[in-house]
């Protein structure tokens, strides 16, 4: 009993997390047809920008969560204004702006190991102290982090399918030729739903930086989750996604509470290619992945 | 309202259209008339801002298309309903309507028109809950349609209305189209067979590897048989 709230907790924890990541993923998948490697360096960036303000500069968390999350959509303005809109609509999209991708990454990673150096660094959690369930521990500040990851994706989902803009994101992802002639600047989406994705990936960043330790390998991992998600849930998709990152969380908590920590990740994989192999498009993919 | 002259416009380096030059007045029903590949939906597209011309002038208005984007022509009054339709097929057919709307001076009208448009298409209200990629070739094409009649459109460009549609399914989308250019909206229509001339155009153009070959009235065409029947077979 103890063991399954243990994974249910940390599936849930996972999940959420994996989740902020993995829809900055597919949204721009939708919108650009770009699989964005930087997504992983805007991570870190949003991860170092948190521990920046509270720890050099004494900034309450709050504060902290979202200047980090706005710090890093404005990198992925600037990732988009400076390169990517460089290269939109000309041949060769699919190679360049993966390129783009990969240089901006390394450039973000770069730039944090000259600024921060090498050395691991810790965060103060959102909100000290824990609930006892017989012998499982809940960590108050991983309750937060869950709420604070569940309340965006609910807000995201909300904005996309019910305002005019987000409509618009869907839209220009689903037909982009019948959605300039409705007078949607498609350039103009691309560029919110840059932002957007990079805000949440700095998000999950700043909130993943006061449960774990904060060190520069970090966005790589998130990285890599959030692409297993994506693929599972089937790209492009925004349901499939959030079922997806819930889904895989569990695996992969059961996977530890069970069977051992080292199991997790080789488990994970191998889910996943099982499931490719009988549903290649992922969960809710429609074959060219239109659906966002 | 819309003077094409001398349009030049293409793809990559090849060029489509050779000089071409007409125009659509206040309230007109005008047809343009060509083969397959022979630059009709080039031409369309060129004026709606997505393809940019090589040389030529577009107005509109007063307005010089040829300089403007996408958006800014359809927020001129200018609206192109696309070949095939390109519904957003995730979309609901309600959200679909409202994307027709997206720009700010439509979005503020959207209740009124989403009601003309349903008086028109009463279809589309029974299906608006439904996803876009559910629906049949015909409320497809109303679909198309209905959303282009939910933004500010002045000229209405539709390309191919009767494309892989049910011969009475035909017969029903010109009769709408009939009554949308009845009730003020000025239409530039291209169509590769003269069968919906008669009791629709004002004026009709002919259109041959890209170049206008003949224009007259609709009276005037359908007159000249031998003409039709040499260019469309």
């Amino acid at each position: 009993m103890e063991k399954l709230i243990q994974a249910i907790y940390g599936g849930i924890v996972y999940g959420s997390i994996f989740g902020m990541m993995a829809l900055g993923l597919t949204l721009i998948w939708g919108a650009l047809r770009m699989l964005n490697l930087a997504h992983g360096s805007l991570y870190l960036v949003g991860t170092y920008i948190a521990w920046a303000l509270v720890t050099l500069l004494k900034v309450p968390m709050v504060p902290a969560l979202l200047i980090a999350a706005l710090g890093t959509a404005v990198v992925g303005f600037g990732m988009q204004t400076l390169f990517l809109n460089r290269i939109l609509g000309k041949p060769g999209w699919d190679v360049g702006s993966l390129i783009v991708g990969v240089g901006v990454g390394m450039a973000l990673d770069q730039s944090i190991l000259l600024i921060f150096g090498p050395r691991v660094k810790q965060m103060p959690p959102l909100i000290p102290g824990v609930y006892k369930i017989g012998r499982v521990v809940i960590n108050y500040n991983f309750l937060v982090v869950v709420a604070v990851a569940v309340i965006s994706l609910v807000l995201l989902s909300i904005f996309l399918s019910k305002s005019r803009h987000g409509l618009a994101i869907q839209a220009v992802s689903q037909q982009p030729d019948a959605a300039q002639l409705m007078g949607i600047p498609t350039r103009t989406v691309f560029l919110i739903v840059m932002c957007i994705s990079a805000a949440l990936a700095g998000l999950a960043g700043a909130l993943l930086s006061t449960v774990y330790q904060v060190q520069r390998e970090s966005g790589a991992n998130a990285m890599l989750m959030a692409l297993v998600v994506t693929i599972f849930g089937g790209l492009g998709s925004v349901k499939g996604t959030i079922w997806a990152a819930y889904l895989i969380g569990l695996l992969q908590s059961f996977l530890m509470v069970y069977l051992g920590a080292g199991t997790a990740l080789p488990g994970v994989f191998l889910f996943m290619m099982i499931m490719l192999v009988i549903r290649p498009s992922g969960l809710f993919g429609l074959g060219e992945a239109q659906r966002l | 309202m819309l003077k094409v002259t001398n349009l030049e416009a293409g793809y990559g380096g090849s060029i489509v259209l050779h000089g071409v030059s007409l125009e659509v007045r206040d309230g007109e029903a005008v047809v343009l008339l060509g083969p397959n590949g022979h630059g009709k939906t080039t031409l369309l597209r060129t004026i709606s801002g997505l393809i940019r011309p090589s040389a030529g002038r577009i107005e509109f208005d007063g307005k010089v298309l040829s300089d403007m984007s996408p958006a800014e022509i359809v927020a001129a009054g200018v609206v192109h309903i696309p070949q095939g339709d390109l519904p957003f097929p995730e979309l609901t057919v309600l959200e679909n309507l409202l994307m027709g709307a997206y720009l700010p001076d439509a979005w503020k009208q959207r209740k009124q028109k989403l009601e003309q448009v349903y008086e028109l298409f009463p279809v589309l209200r029974e299906r608006s809950n439904q996803l876009a990629r559910t629906l049949s070739g015909g409320e497809r094409r109303m679909l198309a349609l209905g959303r282009g009649l939910m933004s500010n459109a002045k000229l209405l460009m539709v390309d191919e209305p009767s494309l892989g549609l049910a011969p009475f399914l035909i017969e029903e989308v010109y009769r709408k189209i009939r009554d949308i250019n009845k009730s003020g909206l000025s239409v530039l229509l291209a169509d590769e067979n003269a069968d919906h001339i008669a009791g629709f155009a004002d004026r009709v153009y002919l259109l041959e590897m890209g170049s206008i070959v003949s224009e007259g009235t609709a009276e005037e065409m359908l007159k000249n048989e031998a003409l039709l029947a040499a260019y469309l077979g």
